[in-house]
């Protein structure tokens, strides 16, 4: 893995250092386990080609290829099962709002999505209260729709009814800043504007669990100010809170406990200070002192 | 099980308690367990909360299937007009290929309509996972609405075109060597008939979202088994015409898809070889019942797969 991509500078760059204020994400009392991660093993497949040798590197013969073939072993044509998440156990407290870290490839968005049950375990156990939602990477639902049939179709299908969606419309609306966009396709919007719709969609249900991955890195500042505090909000109502960021800044400000994750297990646990500081000092180092 | 607290608020104060009995713990703090089928009768309920869920996505797709065109939603009624116009020209004009019919055009044109709605809902069942991976990897919502959804979209565009079904065969009776249709009210049957159609469909695509789902290399070979499906279903010709093998004949006619076939030229031709049969009825509703049972099942059995890349 390279290094320069984890370079000490470029951690921070999404976020302005007078966006969010220094101290960590308020304190409230914990409550009983909302997530309870026993012991969990995530695979997942991956169709296609594992690659040949570069040129110049030894190629097998001809025979050789065929035999492979024959055995149903074809290299550019298989399955490939990737071991993503390796262990990993904790468990989560309502009122919660944990920052997961950690390099690319360290598992972080496979983990979250084996706790919101779209991806199964290949071993070991999650619990959690009420239905997660996750707000990923991509944050589009259908993209030759418009925005208004996304929040129609999101919010159905996080189990609001259209009546209440439609109460809500104009609330989401509002939140997500897209104003006459609403009615256009979703193909027709911006980055950051389909990730602050996701964001009002995932977060109008007042979801028990929401997570997180990566989705606010293209807000601005002032939809950042928003999304942080409708977290809280969610928060102090007894939600939990998963956020993958590659930004140390977003998680001092959003979470109150961190877990760095490293090749698929979990290599600390703890509170945001210690966390960071170890993770800082880990990542300045280019990432190489295992 | 060694601890025995007073409160159970105070059981399971500490992680480390937790992780040691975490299934009791999940137990008794009402935490349910993520990434594993649910049962039939909890699957079933849930589905059957998204209706509107279902509704909502079939509605759209069919609006967004045709919004890039000049045309829009036009071409949901000239694609099915256009498909049986060439099957028209070709089978029943030049190949002539209507023995023991007496209006060629309306059988085609039943056949064609009917078979595209079927051979269609098949296809877009089969890439309803494959095709919706946003939707399954950020929400979690039983996948069966996935299916269900593309054959209701499919069905909401089917509608209007039966209408242009129904105009083509009126048109007919005005061809050469073709006998007029009446239109009486046995063509209110077309509705029974459509929708054992749709509840059979449903069925398949459900079968096929599974398949392709779990081995995408299946969806390849669809276009090959509805082309041949079509040919062996009498779409074009009648064809019992064409094979002497009672065994067969009876194989022939009474699958599943030259059932529903049969069904809806019950209700809309007036075929002297097409008579009004109850055991017909039975025999479509007996498969559309079947498929919809078994896919669904089929169907949950690989629920909590759905997504895996």
């Amino acid at each position: 893995m390279s290094d320069t991509e984890f370079s000490a500078e470029e951690i921070d760059f999404e976020v302005d250092a007078e966006d969010l204020p220094d101290a960590p994400a308020s304190q409230t009392p914990l409550g009983a386990p909302s997530v309870i991660v026993d012991d969990l093993h995530v695979s997942y497949r991956v169709f296609g080609s594992r690659g040949r040798p570069a040129r110049g590197a030894a190629q097998p013969s001809r025979v050789q290829r065929l035999i492979t073939k024959a055995r149903g072993m074809d290299p550019t044509a298989g399955v490939t099962e990737v071991k993503a998440v390796r262990g990993v156990s904790f468990v989560a407290r309502h009122g919660e709002s944990i920052g997961i870290v950690g390099t690319n490839g360290s598992g972080k968005s496979t983990l979250l999505r084996a706790l919101a049950g779209l991806i199964p375990p290949a071993a070991g156990t999650v619990y959690v209260s009420g239905t997660p939602s996750l707000l990923g990477v991509n944050a589009v639902l259908m993209k030759q729709l418009t925005g208004e049939r996304n929040i129609m179709i999101g919010g159905l299908a996080l189990g609001l009814s259209v009546k209440e969606v439609t109460e809500r419309f104009d609330e989401i609306v509002d939140f997500a800043g897209i104003g006459d966009f609403v009615y256009l396709p979703m193909k027709a919007y911006s980055a950051g504007m389909s990730a602050r719709l996701r964001f009002a969609i995932s977060t109008a249900a007042t979801p028990d669990i929401l997570m997180i991955d990566e989705a606010l890195a293209t807000g601005d500042a002032a939809f950042r100010q928003k999304s942080r505090e409708r977290i809280d909000e969610i928060r102090q109502q007894a939600g939990t809170i998963f956020l993958v960021s590659h930004s140390l800044a977003s998680v001092k400000a959003m979470c109150n406990r961190v877990i760095w994750l490293d090749k698929g297990q979990i290599r600390m646990d703890g509170d945001v200070e210690t966390v960071a500081r170890a993770y800082r000092r880990f990542t300045r180092s280019g990432g190489a002192d295992d | 099980m060694s601890l025995t607290p007073a409160r159970t608020g105070d059981a399971f104060a500490t992680d480390a308690e937790v992780l040691a009995e975490s299934a009791r713990a999940a137990r008794e703090l009402g935490l349910h367990q993520m990434g594993v089928r649910p049962t039939l009768r909890t699957y079933i309920v849930e589905t059957w909360r998204r209706r509107q869920f279902v509704h909502s996505l079939a509605i759209s797709k069919a609006y967004a299937e045709n919004q890039n065109n000049y045309l829009g939603q036009l071409w949901a009624v000239l694609n099915p007009a256009l498909n049986a116009i060439v099957y028209v020209i070709i089978f029943g004009f030049i190949l002539k290929a209507d023995r023991g019919l007496e209006n060629t055009v309306a059988f085609i044109v039943v056949g064609t309509f009917i078979y595209r709605f079927f051979s269609d809902s098949v296809t877009a069942g089969a890439k309803s996972i494959t095709g919706n991976l946003n939707l399954v990897r950020s929400l979690h919502f039983p996948r069966a609405v996935l299916p269900l959804s593309a054959v209701l979209s499919l069905l909401a565009s089917l509608l209007p075109a039966l209408a242009v079904m129904l105009a083509f065969i009126v048109a007919s009776g005005y061809f050469p060597n073709s006998e007029p249709v009446p239109i009486t009210a046995r063509w209110l049957l077309l509705v029974p008939a459509v929708g054992v159609t749709y509840v059979f469909s449903t069925g398949i695509a459900f079968m096929t979202a599974r398949a392709v789902a779990n081995v995408p290399d299946l969806m390849n070979t669809i276009p090959f088994i509805t082309r041949m499906l079509m040919y062996a279903s009498g779409v074009l010709f009648p064809i019992g015409h064409y094979v002497s093998n009672p065994v067969l004949t009876g194989i022939l006619d009474y699958q599943p898809v030259a059932v529903v076939l049969n069904l809806a030229r019950q209700a809309v031709t007036d075929e002297p070889n097409i008579p009004l049969d109850p055991v017909m009825w039975a025999v479509g509703a007996g498969w559309a019942i079947l498929a919809l049972v078994i896919g669904f099942v089929v169907f949950w059995r690989a629920e909590a797969r759905y997504g895996r890349e």
